[in-house]
């Protein structure tokens, strides 16, 4: 994993990033998220909570109502640095009279990349999304999943510094989102800044390093996956026998007894060891110890139980500058 | 290079359109018909010579001669033809170019891109003045050529009429291009700029009406407003008695006063004859300036509408 504190820059450094649609619709309400060069971020929420109006203000799309920060060290809408990115953004159309290839090659020449380097990452990025075989198809007559792999190869032919992606499994078929998360392994091997959208939380778990909960245009969670995930750990004991010997001790413990299996809450090892002796002395068969990690989705409940509880959410710390 | 891939783009966009192979048929078929009629010494011919008509020396048309024939339907081609069907054509042709580009998800990739939003809102402008002059030289090159090969009527002044033409789509567009930016609705932008073409002409119409009937005016309130109001608006009836001067088809308003439409008698008449005169003698920057005036501050509000939106 890529240590941030090493990083002589952030790659996406946002500061009290606000939008107001119309006068009543707060899609952002100071939102503040920094992400490493060569990391993978991804941020999750909720629908309606303001994650692609989020891409969008980075993205030059949507002008914030208030946004400080840079974007690969410059001011967002830099257009030095539009031109090192890649976007891909959520339900995106392309003119229906383009083939692939000229979507491609269309799109590019915008961000000034050369004819020649054009040709060169135009067929290695069909090729690498297997869509060759589509590349002088019309895009008027490519279905969903086509349209999306388009989208991607799309936002990497500049091979960007930086790739945006606002849901980019979005009507994949499993075998299309392992190529996907494949891909985005390797951006990040390459040194390319990844930050990409999704409620996919399973998705997110495989590939992000660091990842920001948003909910209701505020930030409620944000941090590295593994401090997120680690933090709290269960441990499953199931065992076969009675266990009514030991029951007070184990709940004693702090444990959770049920039919055949003791539930530890928290990751101290020695407690589960102690746990283990006390059945074992019992004359209890052990049967597995299965630690569970707490996944991004109970995250997200938690988060968004804390939400509904309070009117706002604890401001989050800005990690500290690299 | 973005510049070329916009234009490459917008080219493409075109060719894809039905209404283009629409316009540019409707082109080679006028020419064809002109093509098909033959002007001779005492007569003319129809359809490639089947049927013959003798006008005889006392026709009107042996008197204009075979120039003023020429210069008469070039007149007619300019007027009615492309001065209201060909810009409503073309108007309907390009009214999507708007809304099509800031449809949601189309446009953002593009406004994604480094290149800043007034000058890819220029970049679309301008194209659409390019599809319309791809057009209007298609017409004026195909009548002017057979104009040229098979009458033997070389009018060089009738080209004008293609930077003319275009000129007259632009005043129109902008309102286009304003209701499309606004609404993002191709159907309100055709059926509103082309409400507001009809409007720009009540002034100068209301004006032409008091000096045709000066019992009229007595309203002379009403006539010096109209008077004031005819110069906010673009002239766009100006245009084609521009480019029926240009191309030397000026005697045609000989033939076709504007009050003799309107049941005039001689006095009436004469009036109506020393007003086009008059008209004759407009100044085309003053016309042409103050239009383009008008055309520029409404494309700069549907710009600055086009750069302040969020998509
Ligand atoms: N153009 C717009 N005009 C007005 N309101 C908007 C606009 N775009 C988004 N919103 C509002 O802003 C809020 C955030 O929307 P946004 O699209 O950013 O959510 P999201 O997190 O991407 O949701 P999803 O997961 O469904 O894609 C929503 O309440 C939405 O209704
Ligand atoms: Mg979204």
């Amino acid at each position: 994993m890529v240590d941030i504190t090493e990083m002589t820059n952030w790659g996406v450094d946002l500061i009290d990033v606000r939008k107001t649609y119309g006068r009543s619709i707060h899609a952002l309400r100071g939102v503040n998220i920094q992400v490493g060069r060569g990391e993978i971020f991804g941020l999750l929420g909720p629908n309606g909570a303001g994650k692609s109006t989020l891409v969008k203000i980075m993205m030059t799309v949507v002008r914030p109502t208030h946004a400080l920060g840079t974007i690969l060290g410059r001011p967002i809408g830099h257009h030095g640095k539009l031109a090192r990115t890649g976007y891909l953004p959520e339900n995106h159309r392309f003119p229906g009279y383009l083939t692939g290839n000229q979507v491609l090659h269309h799109f590019a020449a915008l961000a000034h990349v050369p004819g020649a380097v054009r040709k060169k990452n135009a067929g290695r990025l069909l090729d690498r999304l297997g869509m060759t075989k589509w590349a002088d198809t019309r895009v008027s007559k490519y279905s969903k999943g086509m349209l999306q792999r388009l989208g991607i190869a799309q936002a990497l032919m500049n091979a960007p510094e930086l790739v945006v992606l606002d849901e980019p499994t979005d009507g994949l078929d499993p075998m299309g989102r392992r190529d996907v998360r494949e891909l985005l392994v390797e951006l990040k091997e390459s040194g390319t800044t990844v930050f990409l959208n999704s409620h996919l939380l399973s998705e997110l778990e495989m590939v992000c390093d660091r990842v920001s909960i948003l909910i209701d245009g505020l930030v409620a969670r944000q941090g590295r996956l593994a401090d997120l995930t680690d933090q709290t750990v269960e441990y499953r004991i199931s065992y076969t026998g009675n266990a009514a010997a030991v029951r007070g001790k184990l709940v004693a413990l702090g444990a959770t007894v049920d039919e055949g299996e003791a539930i530890l809450a928290g990751c101290e090892a020695d407690k589960v060891n102690h746990a283990i002796d006390l059945i074992r002395a019992a004359g209890l068969m052990i049967d597995s110890v299965i630690p569970k990690r707490v996944s991004l989705e109970d995250i997200l409940a938690e988060a968004l139980a804390d939400r509904s509880g309070s009117a706002d959410a604890a401001p989050v710390a800005r990690p500290v500058s690299p | 290079m973005q510049f070329w891939t916009l234009i490459v783009d917008s080219f493409r966009e075109s060719l894809d359109r039905k209404i283009f192979w629409v316009l540019a048929g409707i082109s080679v078929l006028v020419a064809l018909a002109m093509l098909s009629v033959g002007i001779e010494e005492h007569g003319m011919s129809f359809m490639f010579g089947m049927w013959e008509v003798e006008t005889g020396r006392y026709s009107p048309l042996s008197g204009l001669g075979r120039a003023n024939v020429a210069g008469l339907l070039v007149y007619i081609l300019m007027s009615f033809f492309l001065g209201w069907i060909g810009v409503i054509l073309m108007v309907i042709a390009t009214a999507d170019v708007f809304p099509r580009v800031m449809e949601h998800g189309a446009v953002d990739v593009l406004i994604s891109k480094p290149l800043s939003r007034p000058m890819l809102f220029m970049y679309k402008y301008a194209a659409s003045m390019v599809f319309v002059l791809i057009q209007a030289t298609l017409f004026v090159g195909l009548t002017f050529l057979v104009c040229g090969l098979r009458w033997g009527v070389w009018l060089p002044g009738y080209l004008l009429s293609i930077p003319l033409l275009v000129l007259l789509f632009s005043y129109v567009y902008c309102v286009t291009v304003l209701v499309g930016v606004k609404t993002g609705s191709t159907i309100a932008s055709i059926l509103i700029s082309l409400g507001a073409w009809m409007l720009f002409t009540v002034p100068v119409t209301a004006v032409q009406t008091f000096e045709t009937y000066p019992t009229l005016m007595k309203q002379e309130r009403v006539y010096h407003a109209a008077r004031v109001l005819s110069w906010i608006p673009p002239k766009t009836s100006d245009i084609q008695i521009f480019a029926a001067k240009w191309a030397g088809a000026g005697s045609a308003f000989d033939l076709f006063p504007k009050g003799a439409i309107k049941g005039a008698d001689a006095n009436q008449m004469g009036r109506a004859r020393e007003m086009d005169e008059r008209e004759m003698q407009k100044s085309p920057l003053m016309s042409i300036g103050s239009s383009v005036l008008f055309e520029a501050v409404v494309v700069l509000l549907a710009m600055v509408s086009f750069c302040r939106r969020d998509y």
